[in-house]
């Protein structure tokens, strides 16, 4: 492929405006988790001490709607942000096509199965 | 790295602390959510965490969000204004008055704790 060096030539190349909506994406996804995480940190790590997340404890407050609801926003948005962002230091770092290939294939498993494991405990009880 | 000023280590710190406090929510994910596999299941792990390492590993985490989360704010600030990238320095001096502000006020509340045992 013919390297762009205009923006028509990289708009002709493009496929898809992806980039561009995960760049819109991480400044949205950024500005909501911002509030989230660091609300949950204060109320989880500040406010109490982080030994009183027993199992009975945590158990008590995830049967609550609003905490299953604030906690599943930070796990989908916190996780799509932040494997976004691995994305961006993967496509720096590693430097063959093959290697970016499976690193990303395993990494994009891996957060798969996190995310389908938070999902189902929190919405088990 | 090239010889970059404070920008290159704004950016460098932001890809850090982003793939550190990745690391660890798959992790706390994993931790918290392994409840579905029964009370003794997730005591364990959590009173693994009473490690005082795993405790003091909590207030970095809290400097990296801060850091993280204002840095950030300090990004969407440069795209989308002038004056954003004009001031650009001045604002990632204020984010790590910020981090380091609240890592020591996060290090204040959890000692008490770390040399009371709870």
């Amino acid at each position: 492929m013919i390297r762009a060096r205009t923006f028509i030539d990289a708009k002709q190349q493009s496929h898809s405006n992806a980039e561009l909506n995960w760049w819109i994406f991480m400044r949205i996804s950024g500005l909501i988790l911002v509030f989230l995480v660091l609300g949950h940190i204060y109320m989880t790590f500040i406010q109490v001490s982080e030994s009183d997340a027993t199992f009975t404890a945590v158990v008590g407050k995830l049967a609550n709607p609003a905490w299953k609801f604030y906690d599943w926003l930070i796990l989908a948005l916190a996780l799509m942000h932040g494997t976004n962002g691995a994305r961006y230091s993967i496509e720096d770092y590693i430097r063959t096509r093959p290697n970016r290939a499976w690193v990303k294939g395993v990494f994009y498993t891996v957060v798969a199965l996190v995310f389908a494991f938070g999902t189902i405990g929190l919405f088990s009880i | 790295m090239y010889k970059g000023r404070e920008g290159q280590w704004a950016f460098l710190l932001h890809r850090l602390s982003g793939i550190a406090i990745l690391a660890y929510l798959l992790i706390h994910v994993f931790s918290i959510g392994s409840f579905i596999f029964g009370e003794r299941f997730y005591m364990a792990i959590h009173e693994t965490y009473d490690w005082p390492i795993f405790r003091i590993g909590l207030v970095f985490i809290t400097a990296g969000v801060v850091y993280h989360a204002f840095n950030g704010l300090r990004i969407i600030v440069m795209d989308f204004t002038g004056a954003g990238v004009a001031y650009q320095r001045q604002m990632w001096y204020a984010v790590m008055a910020l981090t380091v502000i609240s890592g020591l006020y996060a290090a204040w509340t959890l000692l008490p704790r770390l040399l009371g045992g709870y």
